[in-house]
């Protein structure tokens, strides 16, 4: 009889041999348990903004490791069900993941015998959630999200969640260098809830692409090629590979070596 | 307290340090980058109890470092109501601090209410809802909810109750409390209004003869007034503060919302 | 160390402080006045190093003394802020810690005057009221909320009177005591407040 409790229910050394630590996933790796600690490939801001009937919500195609470039096709907006789009910034792994973990839930929700999906909302509640969650374990998604669409009774719903499970709402939103640039451009086409019902699709749409374009000028870690989503009642309406229009770099007329001017 | 740790995480989302804590600089030449799962999203409430009312209030700013994220996000809440809307709710509390821990906060209460309910099959007292939110607190003494939480209600006797807690779930029963980023310039305010220190009969005698005045419940319109001037006034001083003020005023037939606009600078 | 705090009223002015001298927690007076007289109505209150306060006050004795033996006539609140200013600005890389306060009516236009400064002299004008201090941010709180245009002076007195007070309650630095001064055109009156003695 083993006295120490240590050693109760456990298989006996006697005659199962010592336990085999090198089993346990986490000493495979000599060392703690390693968690991301800091983002690698990241994607810039993401823009968005309510309209009377639905919500226009923008990023570029760019994804950075540190100051370079590296991947000049990556789309960051993800479509959920019928009228649920998310936009993604920070981590391009982690949103990677987060694609995947909702897409099988909305495979999950398909199965249903109700044929609801999940609306905007909902994806919202869940998505800050599991980052919440993950902050918890202080083992973050490294990212910043928009989540744009219907609500359950068909209003326009826009509302963000960041790598600390952190949630608001407004009537015009934008992530990392966009909250500085653009937002305060989008807050003057609706500074608050009971404004958005004079907001036209065209004139959000317009000023979605304005702000972005102004996030090109100064956001180094920017591309001129975005994708740019538009969610109504009729469904999404997802461009991908659209170019900023009208570009002025006038007031770089002296400087040599980028924009128009190469050389 | 030492939770908020100042990090520059990556260009597209905010460092959350706080305006309290101010930033740390670490040992020279390290340079240490960590995450922190904690934030400072600013804001203040207050709470005043009165004879058969509890009025708690809070501004609708939630900010991040010097950017406002949203004009409206409340940190007052229903709490225990039969829908989303809080309706048939009793009690309400309010939460400063990380606001992700705050939401965090009011969803395991509210569903730790509506559970005693189902299996007591009676709405549950604010004295043993208070002492729930201790237990909730205290719960994670060693990984806290960076939020300072307070409760309201009415409680078995009919009268307002207001309870007040700190991080780790030490709380307390009080008369009036004022919480958050501009608790230092209104709890004084509060103090010479609610319970009139520093007031005197007048005539009633000179120099240590003079008699205090006894704080007396207040009318429910006299306190709105004076949440609605502790809160214009903290707006002035306390950049965190401001853009909308959210009173809920729980009597006995239940909790009443009112908002009104504040100055958005 | 604590608070003086000035505040304007119609025709006058008040400045008040707390009377508490202290070693960060450990009280070592309770009688230990922060508010110095430069004229028949200029005031000024010192918060900080309470060896600052000091130096700072006497230096100002000096400096007003002389302003007045070659001017032969009393300094102006106006002109006194000034001198506070460039005095404080030229120790800029080696100040003196104090946040002065000043407050006074001036002579000529019979306008009351108050205005506060950082430790190296730069002047925050201000038309409703001027807090410095331990107690600032409680002061903020209660003053802003206590304070109105055109208060008379027994009015001024009461506003200021509670403001100090309650503030001072909250805070465990301060307290111990208040000295108040109002500031008529031709009268000044001082009062003494007992206030917690904890």
């Amino acid at each position: 009889m083993n006295h120490f409790p240590h050693g109760w229910g456990r298989p006996r050394d006697d005659i199962y041999g010592p336990y085999d630590h090198t089993y346990l996933s986490h000493s495979q790796s000599s060392g703690p348990n390693q968690h991301t600690q800091q983002p690698a490939v990241t994607g810039t801001s993401v823009l968005a903004a309510k309209f009377k009937d639905g919500v226009v919500i923008a990023a570029d195609n760019l994804a950075s490791y540190g100051s370079l470039a590296r991947f000049t096709d990556v789309k960051r907006l993800h479509k959920f069900g019928e009228h649920a789009i998310l936009g993604i910034g920070g981590d391009v792994s982690d949103m990677q993941y987060i694609s995947r973990i909702l897409n099988e839930l909305d495979i999950d929700e398909n199965y249903g015998s109700t044929g609801n999906t999940l609306n905007a909302k909902n994806l919202h509640t869940y998505l800050s959630k599991v980052m919440y969650a993950r902050r918890t374990k202080i083992n973050p998604l490294w990212n910043a999200i928009l989540v744009a669409g219907l609500d359950g009774v068909g209003r326009p719903f826009l509302s963000s969640v960041d790598l600390l499970g952190t949630t608001f709402s407004s009537p015009t939103l934008a992530t990392g260098y966009g909250s500085y640039l653009a937002q305060p451009l989008l807050r003057k086409l609706a500074e608050t809830e009971d404004e958005v019902a004079n907001v036209t699709r065209e004139k959000a749409e317009k000023a979605v692409r304005e702000a972005l374009k102004v996030l090109f000028y100064r956001d180094a870690r920017s591309l001129d090629r975005f994708s740019i989503a538009v969610v109504t009642k009729q469904g999404i309406e997802l461009m991908e590979d659209e170019q900023l229009e009208g570009q002025s770099w006038a007031f770089a007329d002296r400087i040599k070596g980028y924009g128009t001017q190469v050389n | 307290m030492a939770f908020i740790h100042p990090s520059s995480l990556l260009p597209s989302s905010n460092p959350s340090y706080s305006f309290r804590e101010g930033i740390k600089s670490s040992a020279p030449g390290i340079q240490e980058h960590r995450f922190s799962p904690y934030a400072d999203n600013g804001g203040s409430t207050l709470g005043i109890a009165g004879k058969d009312f509890t009025i708690i209030a809070g501004d609708t700013r939630q900010s991040s470092g010097y950017s406002i994220n949203t004009r409206y996000a409340p940190k007052v809440f229903r709490i225990g109501g039969d829908d989303d809307s809080g309706t048939g709710a009793k009690i309400i509390l309010a939460v400063t601090g990380f606001a992700a821990d705050g939401n965090a906060l009011k969803e395991r209460l509210d569903s730790m209410v509506k559970m005693y309910k189902y299996q007591h099959g009676k709405d549950i007292s604010v004295k043993a809802c208070a002492q729930r939110l201790a237990t909730i607190l205290y719960s994670k003494r060693f990984f806290p909810y960076y939020t300072q939480a307070i409760l309201g209600g009415i409680d078995e006797e009919g009268v307002g109750a207001l309870y007040s807690y700190d991080y780790v779930g030490s709380y307390e029963r009080e008369q009036c409390r004022a919480v958050g980023a501009a608790a230092s310039l209104i709890m004084p305010f509060l103090d010479n209004q609610v319970n009139l220190k520093n007031q005197y009969v007048p005539g009633s005698g000179v120099g240590h003869d003079l008699k205090a005045k006894a704080a007396e419940p207040l009318e429910q319109s006299h306190v709105e007034q004076l949440v609605r001037d502790a809160f214009s006034g903290a707006v002035e001083r306390h950049i965190e503060v401001g853009d909308g003020l959210q009173m809920l005023i729980a009597t006995k037939d239940g909790i009443r919302e009112i908002y009104t606009p504040l100055k958005r600078d | 160390m604590a608070n003086p705090m000035s505040i304007i009223g119609k025709n006058a002015v008040a400045i008040a402080c707390d009377l508490r001298l202290g070693l960060q927690a450990l009280t070592v007076s309770n009688d230990f006045p922060k508010i110095f007289q430069y004229g028949p109505d200029v005031f000024l209150g010192l918060t900080g190093l309470a060896t600052d306060v000091q130096t700072v006050s006497d230096l100002f004795r000096y400096k007003v003394n002389l302003y007045r033996l070659r001017e032969e006539r009393d300094i102006s609140p106006q002109t006194m802020a000034n001198l506070v200013s460039t005095s404080l600005y030229e120790k800029r890389f080696g100040p003196f810690f104090v946040n002065p306060v000043v407050a006074g009516i001036n002579r000529t236009t019979g306008e009351p005057f108050i205005c506060g400064f950082d430790s190296i002299g730069c002047i925050d004008f201000a038309k409703d009221f001027i807090v410095s201090g331990t107690s600032a941010d409680q002061l903020f709180g209660t003053c802003e909320a206590l304070w109105q245009p055109d208060l008379e002076a027994e009015d001024l007195f009461e506003t200021i009177s509670q403001a100090l007070l309650s503030a001072v309650d909250r805070d465990a630095l301060a307290g111990w005591g208040a000295h108040v001064y109002i500031v008529e055109k031709d009268k000044v009156t001082k009062r003494l407040l007992k206030g917690r003695q904890d």
